[in-house]
């Protein structure tokens, strides 16, 4: 008897402390958990550890833990995770149709009330991709563009000490790189979204801004003579050998490398990049950026961009401290912003209160390129929805490869996506 | 009378309902629950609708999704693994069995890549393959052998194993089928070492050759074993999934794309969890056909 007393003590012991042990935190503190792709080898994980770490420190009442995905993974993660109703407080999501997603579930917290107190500091117009229905869902971090990255020490080598701003420039000195053996584009071919990055500013430089953004946001269809022109255009860069021919097998940070190892005279991808260049103290001197150039003047011009802002912080609403969760991303989110600024990973989508003379000379170049802007489309993966999305990336795969010309990947667009 | 029966009947239920709940919420309630998601279009969050057998239909007709395409990669790796895999770890069990030198750390060098992680052997095939700098390339080139390989495959540059629609799927399944020889050797070495010896040493006394022993003693006695590995080989094979993942992820230009990574993007790329729990139960089919087609042949032959 004695001894089912003792089992019996001990068990309700065990039993409170494990009920105590789940309830709100250590010592009364609230509980708060992040998840996002800043990795190790991701551009923005220190602005992330900087920002996290202020942001901690002035919230004591705040327990905080964080965890880093890899990006490809994080998607399957993110998605998985909002399925089953079991996402962290805080989580990084794409804008537009990515988190649109999640918001027409019903997952996501609406941070009308909060914005009102960081209205000061965060322009409206920087919330657009993360408004559904009138109402606003995510924290903008940093604006990122695509951006035309030179490696000035090769286009040296065939005549040029800028980036050759017109088309015809541009074809001529890519012919001169063949022609020398050096490959004019380094692009990873493993990874679809890298080579939209140079097919949709062609398409936007060709076919002109507000066509492409029609059709990313539904608006019209994907059966435009223009682009499917602009496909071709494309394609026979490919085909003229621009771009480097095993690129189809490697991925973006083996296609970055050889940039930077002077492999290719030109890398499109996006402004993020900036931040990795200049903490290469030999290969930051040799690189410039551009605004890819204008390839049919009647229907497009310079200062049309692919880009915006779409990194983006949210709050679950199933979190049981959402209201307090939407404080502390907000600050988060302009803390992140502000350090990334400054390390370069992209332009500030909160207004910067600080002094930014320590910026690199490439993000200036990227924000007086975003400055002259009258018109930026968001990335193709981003903008549309996750469906339409992967068969769009389906058919980019389809025209780097050269299984499709120009006709068949807008017919194939126009009947596969709904 | 009737009360001892009512408890004995009692007492097996209770000591079956662990068991037996465990069986029922762990397979067959996943299995249930994804026949009933894949009657409906839905992307995993919002509303669903109900749309009959209509995914089955598109699964099987639409060029976009491909799905028979992956089934005949996952058949040919099936294939492969039955007619390739096996009879080599056969021939390893068998040569290990006999009780040659240095038999236990030959057993260990064979089964140490079912040992490794397969995103740590992803990784190691994926430097090996790689168009640059890969050992592959590296000893075809020292070889003087690139650009006869490259006049076939088509590619201008070097090699791509892992990046020409034509090569690809045989460059992933190499370390597919190469990482589970040890596996099925493991069993089958087991059996070959149950052998019983007297068994051997009358056959021996008889006249007959180590071959003759192999064929006529060793394998109709570990012939239970073999049905077993061709099963795991054939259902692993329809299963194949994260050492194709790591690799190619399906690419380039869905070449090598097998029904799991089909249902994995259907499901988290594409928000279509009907459709990928569609995938999952045309998987699950298959794999009870297979391995019963092969356990009713082997009953056949017996």
């Amino acid at each position: 008897m004695k001894r089912r007393l003792i089992a019996l003590a001990l068990a309700a012991v065990m039993v409170l402390s494990a009920a105590g042990c789940g309830n709100g935190g250590s010592k009364g503190k609230t509980k708060l958990e992040m998840w996002c792709i800043a990795t190790e080898s991701d551009s923005n994980r220190k602005s992330y550890e900087k920002a996290i770490a202020d942001v901690t420190a002035a919230h004591p009442e705040i327990e905080f833990t964080w965890e880093a995905f890899e990006n490809q993974s994080y998607k399957t993660k993110i998605k998985a995770a909002v399925a089953a109703d079991e996402m962290p407080d805080i989580f990084f999501t794409w804008s537009c149709a990515f988190l649109g997603d999640f918001v027409d579930a019903g997952r996501v917290y609406c941070l009308d009330d909060e914005y009102k107190n960081w209205s000061k500091e965060l322009d409206v117009k920087m919330l657009t991709n993360s408004t559904y229905n009138g109402k606003h869902y995510g924290i903008p971090l940093t604006m990122t563009i695509v951006g035309l990255f030179a490696n000035m020490d090769i286009l040296k080598q065939v005549g040029y000490t800028e980036v050759p701003g017109t088309y015809k420039e541009f074809i001529e000195c890519c012919d001169k790189l063949v022609k020398k053996g050096i490959i004019p584009f380094g692009c990873a071919g493993k990874e679809t979204w890298c080579v939209t990055e140079y097919l949709e500013s062609v398409i936007e430089k060709s076919a002109g801004a507000e066509v492409l953004n029609d059709i990313f946001l539904g608006k019209s269809t994907w059966n435009n003579k223009d682009v499917a022109d602009a496909v071709d255009t494309f394609q026979g860069m490919v085909t003229k050998g621009y771009f480097d021919p095993n690129g189809m097998a490697l991925g973006n940070d083996e296609v970055k490398a050889n940039f930077m190892k002077g492999k290719y005279a030109f890398y499109m991808n996006g402004t993020w990049n900036c931040a990795d260049f200049a903490n290469n103290a030999d290969f930051f001197p040799k690189v410039k950026v551009a605004e890819f150039p204008v390839i049919n003047a009647d229907k497009s011009q310079l200062g049309q961009l692919i880009g915006g802002p779409s990194d983006t912080l949210a709050v679950a609403k199933s979190s049981k401290n959402a209201k307090k969760a939407a404080a502390f991303a907000f600050e988060l989110g302009k803390e992140i912003c502000h350090y990334g600024y400054l390390d370069g990973c992209g332009l500030p989508a909160w207004t910067p209160y600080y002094d930014t003379s320590s910026v690199n000379a490439l993000t200036r170049s990227v924000a007086d390129i975003v400055a002259n802007s009258n018109f930026m489309v968001l990335f193709g993966d981003t903008a549309q929805n996750a469906d339409s999305a992967n068969i769009y990336l389906s058919y980019v795969e389809k025209v780097y490869g050269c299984q499709i010309d120009g006709q068949g990947f807008i017919a194939g667009l126009a009947k596969d996506i709904k | 009378m009737h009360n001892k029966k009512f408890i004995k009947v009692r007492d097996i239920t209770l000591f079956l309902l662990p068991a037996l709940l465990l069986f029922v919420g762990v397979l067959i309630a996943p299995i249930l629950m994804s026949g009933y998601y894949s009657l409906f279009d839905w992307n995993g969050m919002g509303d669903r609708t109900f749309v009959g057998l209509a995914n089955y239909k598109e699964l099987f007709t639409s060029i976009d999704i491909n799905f028979l395409l992956a089934l005949r990669n996952s058949l040919l790796l099936a294939v492969l693994s039955v007619f390739l895999q096996l009879p080599l770890s056969l021939a390893l069990a068998l040569a290990l069995g006999k009780g040659i030198k240095g038999e236990r750390l030959f057993l260990s060098v064979f089964f140490a890549p079912v040992l490794i992680s397969t995103v740590v052997i992803g990784q190691l095939w994926l430097k090996i393959y790689n168009p640059d700098y890969g050992l592959l390339n590296s000893l075809l080139r020292a070889l003087d052998l690139e650009d006869n390989i490259m006049r076939w495959t088509g590619d201008t540059k070097d090699v791509l194993w892992l990046g020409n629609v034509k090569i690809a799927l045989g460059a992933v399944f190499v370390p597919t089928l190469w990482q589970y020889v040890g596996y099925h050797m493991l069993l089958m070495y087991a059996g070959v070492k149950g052998v019983p010896v007297d068994l051997r040493e009358a056959a021996m006394l008889d006249g007959a050759s180590s071959g003759q022993v192999n064929r006529y003693i060793v394998l109709p006695y570990i012939k239970p074993i073999i049905k077993i590995s061709i099963i795991f080989a054939v259902t692993g094979s329809l299963k194949s999934f994260d050492l194709i993942y790591v690799l190619t992820n399906g690419g380039p230009l869905h070449s090598t794309e097998v029904p799991s990574t089909l249902m994995i993007s259907m499901m988290f790329l594409r928000n279509r969890y009907g459709m990928g729990s569609t995938i999952a139960v045309m998987l699950i089919i298959l794999c009870f056909a297979f391995a019963l087609l092969i356990g009713a042949a082997f009953r056949k032959e017996d």
